[in-house]
Parts: structure tokens; C-alpha cells; sequence
């Protein structure tokens, strides 16, 4: 679960976080959503250990990002919105470094890259190196990687972009799989249908500020997820 | 052309933002200034020596014919190192070919925007060198109007000759499966051809100013500019101005014609990343963290033609002139025995403080981590979210940088423990020397990485040759080479046996060290997680 408290971040003297309190609970399916330059990858870079953050804190499964960095990046997998890799590796070695880095078992990162890969359709690109993938590829290299070390919490920036459709639904298929195994996903999107159909709860922000979470239900009531939104810029 | 004025404009701002740098405090600081004027004090330090017995000779003119002929081999050199970079590898391409501009513009913009970074350099050798000759000789205002049109117009002939070399080297090693190696290879042949002739043309002006005439009827026959220069400072005709300009102009019009020829089919081959596996069969291992992290900095070493180049000619040139130790020994000790009133077991008692020294000068000169925070650029985001603490990451990088260059020292090493007698503390003490050294060399590196990172670079060239930390650091290598080998001959002198002058520096260079540790370990992450990308 991510408890996100009191968390402000200034770049001078902006504020591009303002106070966002919020919690992702275990087994649900988070959006995030906000216009471009709303603070959506600020946070997310700061749920992730990416970021330092000015005041507030940030609980991962109960352990502060801040004071217990380590133990909560191990429970995490992120998935950047543009997938700036090892490009001078290839794709097999990039997610072999990740495994090493999350000390995952060779049984077990056998088991999960022969799974992603084959469900990606990227088994017969393993070998090739990331700077001859287009940014669909190099997309799905990030997700296989993030997948690969089997994360209690999977944190993506704006996952679908540059996606073909199949790997799309692809990726939907696994984020309904891993909340049945009681994991959490906490995604930010600007592609409100699929927020809409997905998540079971939602977050706004606008210019820094929180200015709605709940759940889907709740937040939409009778209009769509986009009205809503729209109203909420205006 | 307010286009041309337009673009020109927008790529430079990404890159001419050396004297905007700012440390990872977002404070901005004037170091490249003052590093800037250090170099150019002492350039007019050493050109002023050099004048000094030119003036009694009223041979003057020389020092602007040696200083002309000077920056044309540094520049030429600078030139193929970057040139196969900072033209074929750059991230604009695609914005600025799907421009309505002619692609020959494409191509002047890159080559003019390394003419402005090739005039800074040449400026630190050439301004001070212009300095000191007009303190030194009464000139007229026409001396000040030829220094500045010499100024501007001298990069122009060595920047033509090595974009012509980088588009042949990057067309020759593009066509190789291996092409980062292939590049490596011919790039490091292509210096040591230079360096050899440079080398020669230094012992040409070895008896400087006994033939101080004659040096300069050398060198103006042989360089154009040289001959211009000289020639219009001591006999100012305003025809001669023009027809340098011209000409210059003209040089860079061609060598801009001649380019874009092939230039945009070699881009094109350069970028291009044939897929070669079609097997499900690859190799999965296992490693430790620590293990993968230096891994994956070899990997990006060995991808990367200009860092291995930077950094590895240095290392090339050490087992070079241990070679020509080993080989042309008798021949020196012949000369320095008649020349010097030394005897030969003296010279032998001095090898392994040169050894020492050599090993020394190698270490503080080959800094390869000072880029290697910068090199990851965007990428960083990746180590940054990764359940490791931060001072493993940077250690990785030491230790990657240690790995490349200890074993190479070490053979250098061996060859001359072969080659000449040592005893086994001496040889004891050269080898910790060997390790210590780089490990200072490089924790130096990283720290200066950390504060004076570079995440934004549009190419690898940018980094490793052209960011602050790689400036600061060849900087702070080159103040502690020359310090600690004066302070080796001033112990020599006192009359301090080779093995306590061994123990003593090495014994220095652990605390150095260990400091250097202990600042990392309180500070490094700090600077680390300083870094926004």
C-alpha cells in the first residue's frame, strides 16, 4: 500500500507538489491523472525514491521512502513514461541487470521473462541491442523488466504511450492478474477511457494541488471520467 | 539566412551553456572562467619564456609561426576526436531534417557550431601567445587587426581536415560488424600518427633558439597560416588579409561541399542497428549486484568510441613510452652520460621513481569516471530508482574505471621490471603505487562527477570532452602529477633513498584516499540524489 502524506515539492520557488495527501490501497487499481505539467511525474518520481521531496512523507507497505529507501524500492517496480535505457545493452542483458539488481532467483527470472517476453512478442528481439528498438519496443522492454521482479507495487508513467494495440491489452491482462494476487498498480495516463474501465480508484491533479480522489464511482457519478475532468480544468 | 541565424541560435543555447554551468546546488559558478584565465596565464607564462631569447635574436615572429603550427595539431587532434561524434551522432536529426531546409544547411550548422567550440579552445593558446609578442615588440594597429582575423580563421583549415577524417573514419568503421571498435581502432592509429609527428617536430625544434630562423622557415613553409601570419605581421599588406580571408572562406565552403556529398548517407549507415539475433537461446547468469553494476559500466565503456578513445590513449601512449624506455635506453643513457656527468648507475637508480612518476602522470591523466555519471544521461533515472544504496552505485563506477586501468599499468609494470633490475620492495611499492593511484585518481573523478554533472548531453563527445567535470578533473590530474613528481625529485635531492620516497607517496596517497572515502560516504549520496533528470 502507498501512503502519500502532506507532500510538497518546490523547483524554486514553485510549488510542484502542494500538500497531496492520498493512500493506493493493496489489490486496487490506482489512475492518476492531471494536464501536462499538472506534477503527475513529480510525484510519481518521489513515490519511486527518484525525487527528494521538500516536506511530508510517503509510506510504502508502512516504510517511509525518505528514512528506508532500499527496503521500499525492493517492494517497487517503475515504469518510466519515456523508456531512456541502456541503449548499448541488449534487451536480454538490460533485464538480466535489473534482476540483479532486485537479487531475483535464476529459476525465477527464467520464469518471467520467458512469460512477458512470449507475451509481448519480444522473444526473438531479447538478443538485439535496446538502440535499434523503436520507443514501442523499448516500452515493452521496460514493462518486462518491471514485471520480471515479480513487484508487490507496480508504478507506471503514462504506460500505454507508444504502445501497439495488442501490447496494450496485454498490459491490462497483467495488471488484472497481478490484483487478483493482491499487488497494487498505481499508473498516471492521459487516456481517461482506459483509466475509466481499469481502475477501481482515482486522483486528480491540478497545477500541484489534489483537487479530487476517490473511487471511480464516486468521482464520475453519471458522466464520463473525461466530463469530469474537463470540468475540473475549466 | 535569418533561418540559418534562427538555428544557429537554437542549437547553440543547448550547448554553449559551459559558462551557465551550475553545480548540483543549481548555484552557478564562475570555475570555468577561472579555469579558463589559470590556462591562458600559463600558456603566456610559457610563451614569454620562449620569447625571451627569441628577442636577442630579433627573431620575434617566431613565436607566432611555433604557436600557430601548435594550435593547429591540438586543434587537429580535438577535431578527430570529436568529429565522428558531434557530426554523426547528434539528436537533432530528425527535428532538423524534417525542416524545410537544405540539408547543406543541416551540415554548417554542425560544422559552424564546432568552429565556435574549436575558436574557445585555440583562443586559451593563441590570445596569450598574440599577448605576450605585441608586450614584447613594438606593433602597430594592423598587428591587432591580423591576430584577430588569425583568431578567427585559424581553426578553419584543421577543422575542415579532421570532419573530412571523422566522415572517413565513421564511413570505414560503419561498415564493420564491430563498428565502436573499428572506430577505436582506426581513431587511435590516426592520433599516434599525429603524435609521432609532432613528436619528431619537436626534436626539429629541440635547439630552439640556435635555429630559430631556420625552425620558422619550417614551419611557414609547411603551414600555410603560419606563413600568412608571420608575413603580415612583419610586412602588413592589406592584400595579403584579404587573400587569407578568402581563401580560408573558401577552404571551409569546399571542405562543407566535399562533406555533404556523403555526408547524410554515412549518418544514416552510422545509425543504423541491424537486428542479429533471432534465437529464444540466450544466456541468462546470475549476478550480484555489485558484480552486474560494474558490468554494466564496461558495457557502456566499451560502446562508447570517444570514451575509450579519451581515455584509453592516454593508457597507450604509457605502454608506448615504456616501450621506447625499454628499447632506446642505452641510446638516451649515452647521450645523458655524455652531456650530463652522470654515470649509468645512477641513471639505473633513478627507474623506479620514473617508473613512479610515469605511473603517476598516467593515473591523474586518464580520469574515466569523471564522465561516467554524465554518460547516463536520461538513463540515470534507472540506477536512481533501484534498491541499492547510492555509494555502491558510485563505488561501481571507481571500481569500473580502476578495472580498465590498473591492468594496463600493470603490464607496463611488468615489462619494466623485466627489462631492468629492481628489488622487491621497489617493485612492491610501484605495484601498490599502481593501484593507489588510480583509485585516487578516480574517487577524484566521481566526486568532481557528482558536483559538475551533465544530464542533458546531446552526445557522448559532449561529455567526455567538453563538460565541466572532465576539465575540472584533467585539471586537478595535471596539479597533482606535476606536484607529486616535484616532490619526488626534491626528496631525491635531500638525499632520500627510492624505496622511503615510494613508501612515502603511496603512504600519502592512502590517506589521500581514505579521505576521499570518508567525504564520499557523507556527501555522495547527497550529490547523487542532488541530480534531476
Amino acid at each position: 500500500m502507498i501512503e502519500i502524506k502532506n507532500v510538497t515539492k518546490k523547483y524554486g520557488n514553485k510549488k510542484a507538489l502542494d500538500n497531496v495527501s492520498f493512500n493506493v490501497n493493496e489489490g486496487e487499481i490506482f489512475a492518476f491523472i492531471g494536464h501536462n505539467g499538472a506534477g503527475k511525474t513529480t510525484l510519481i518520481k518521489a513515490i519511486t525514491g527518484i525525487h527528494d521531496f521538500d516536506e511530508g512523507d510517503i509510506l510504502i507497505n508502512g516504510k517511509s521512502i525518505k528514512n528506508d529507501t532500499i527496503e521500499c524500492k525492493k517492494d517497487m517496480a517503475f515504469v518510466p513514461d519515456n523508456p531512456e535505457l541502456y541503449e548499448n545493452m541488449t534487451a536480454i542483458n538490460f533485464i538480466n541487470f535489473i534482476c540483479d539488481m532486485y537479487e531475483v532467483s535464476l529459476e525465477e527470472r527464467k520464469k518471467n521473462i520467458d512469460k512477458y517476453a512470449k507475451m509481448f512478442e519480444m522473444e526473438d528481439k531479447l538478443g538485439d541491442t535496446i538502440k535499434s528498438f523503436s520507443h514501442g519496443m523499448k516500452q515493452k522492454i521496460a514493462i518486462i523488466s518491471a514485471l520480471s521482479h515479480d513487484p508487490k507495487i507496480l508504478i507506471m508513467d503514462e504506460p500505454f504511450v507508444g504502445l501497439d494495440p495488442k501490447a496494450v491489452f496485454d498490459i491490462k491482462e497483467v495488471m488484472h492478474e497481478m490484483i487478483k494476487d493482491g499487488k497494487t498498480i498505481f499508473f498516471s495516463t492521459h487516456i481517461l477511457d482506459v483509466a475509466e474501465k481499469l481502475c477501481s480508484r482515482v486522483a486528480i491533479i491540478k497545477n500541484g494541488k489534489l483537487v479530487k480522489v476517490g473511487s471511480m464511482k464516486d468521482i464520475k457519478g453519471d458522466k464520463s471520467l473525461e466530463n469530469v475532468f474537463l470540468e475540473l480544468e475549466e | 539566412m535569418k533561418k540559418i541565424i534562427s538555428l544557429i541560435k537554437a542549437t547553440m543555447t543547448d550547448n554553449m551553456d559551459i559558462f551557465k554551468i551550475k553545480n548540483t546546488n543549481g548555484k552557478r559558478t564562475i570555475l570555468p572562467i577561472i579555469l579558463a584565465i589559470i590556462c591562458m596565464f600559463s600558456v603566456g607564462s610559457y610563451a614569454n619564456m620562449i620569447i625571451e631569447p627569441l628577442t636577442s635574436i630579433k627573431s620575434e615572429y617566431t613565436l607566432l609561426s611555433l604557436f600557430t603550427i601548435v594550435t593547429f595539431f591540438l586543434t587537429l587532434v580535438e577535431g578527430i576526436y570529436k568529429s565522428s561524434n558531434l557530426l554523426f551522432n547528434c539528436k537533432d536529426d530528425n527535428l532538423l531534417l524534417s525542416l524545410p531546409i537544405k540539408r547543406r544547411t543541416v551540415l554548417f550548422i554542425r560544422i559552424f557550431k564546432f568552429y565556435v567550440f574549436e575558436l574557445l579552445y585555440n583562443s586559451l593558446f593563441l590570445l596569450p601567445a598574440m599577448t605576450v609578442y605585441a608586450i614584447n615588440v613594438k606593433v602597430s594597429i594592423s598587428y591587432y587587426i591580423v591576430s584577430l582575423f588569425m583568431l578567427l580563421l585559424l581553426p578553419i583549415i584543421p577543422i575542415v581536415i579532421s570532419c573530412l577524417i571523422g566522415g572517413i573514419i565513421s564511413s570505414t568503421s560503419s561498415k564493420f560488424k564491430f563498428k565502436n571498435m573499428a572506430q577505436v581502432i582506426v581513431t587511435t592509429l590516426l592520433l599516434l600518427v599525429i603524435f609521432y609527428f609532432s613528436f619528431n617536430m619537436e626534436n626539429i625544434l629541440s635547439n630552439f633558439t640556435n635555429n630559430a630562423s631556420h625552425i620558422n622557415s619550417v614551419i611557414t613553409s609547411l603551414y600555410y597560416p603560419s606563413n600568412a601570419y608571420v608575413k603580415m605581421v612583419t610586412n602588413f599588406k592589406i592584400i595579403d588579409l584579404l587573400l587569407f580571408i578568402v581563401i580560408n572562406i573558401l577552404i571551409f565552403i569546399i571542405g562543407i561541399y566535399i562533406m555533404s556529398i556523403r555526408y547524410f548517407k554515412i549518418n544514416s549507415s552510422v545509425k543504423e542497428e541491424k537486428s542479429i539475433s533471432k534465437k529464444k537461446n540466450y544466456n541468462i547468469k546470475v549476478n550480484s549486484p555489485k558484480v552486474a553494476l560494474v558490468k554494466k559500466e564496461l558495457n557502456r565503456f566499451f560502446n562508447t568510441p570517444v570514451f575509450m578513445i579519451n581515455a584509453g590513449f592516454g593508457l597507450v601512449l604509457f605502454i608506448i613510452g615504456i616501450i621506447s624506455i625499454c628499447f632506446k635506453f642505452d641510446s638516451i643513457t649515452k647521450s645523458l652520460i655524455v652531456e650530463g656527468n652522470i654515470s649509468l648507475d645512477e641513471i639505473q637508480s633513478y627507474i623506479p621513481i620514473i617508473l613512479y612518476g610515469f605511473v603517476c602522470f598516467t593515473s591523474f591523466m586518464t580520469s574515466i569516471s569523471s564522465s561516467m555519471i554524465s554518460l547516463d544521461g536520461k538513463s540515470f533515472n534507472i540506477l536512481k530508482s533501484l534498491p541499492i544504496k547510492s555509494t555502491i552505485i558510485i563505488m561501481s563506477k571507481v571500481v569500473t574505471s580502476v578495472l580498465i586501468m590498473v591492468p594496463i599499468i600493470l603490464l607496463g609494470d611488468i615489462i619494466m621490471f623485466i627489462r631492468f633490475s629492481f628489488n622487491i620492495m621497489e617493485i612492491l611499492m610501484i605495484i601498490i603505487g599502481s593501484i593507489i593511484l588510480p583509485l585516487v585518481s578516480e574517487t577524484i573523478g566521481i566526486l568532481v562527477n557528482l558536483k559538475y554533472p551533465k544530464m542533458d548531453a546531446e552526445n557522448d563527445t559532449e561529455v567526455v570532452k567538453q563538460s565541466m567535470s572532465s576539465m575540472i578533473s584533467v585539471f586537478i590530474g595535471m596539479a597533482l602529477s606535476f606536484i607529486t613528481i616535484f616532490v619526488l625529485v626534491m626528496l631525491l635531492n635531500v638525499g632520500t633513498s627510492n624505496i622511503l620516497v615510494l613508501i612515502l607517496s603511496n603512504l600519502f596517497y592512502m590517506i589521500i584516499f581514505s579521505l576521499l572515502l570518508l567525504y564520499l560516504n557523507k556527501y555522495g549520496s547527497k550529490d547523487f540524489n542532488r541530480i534531476n533528470v
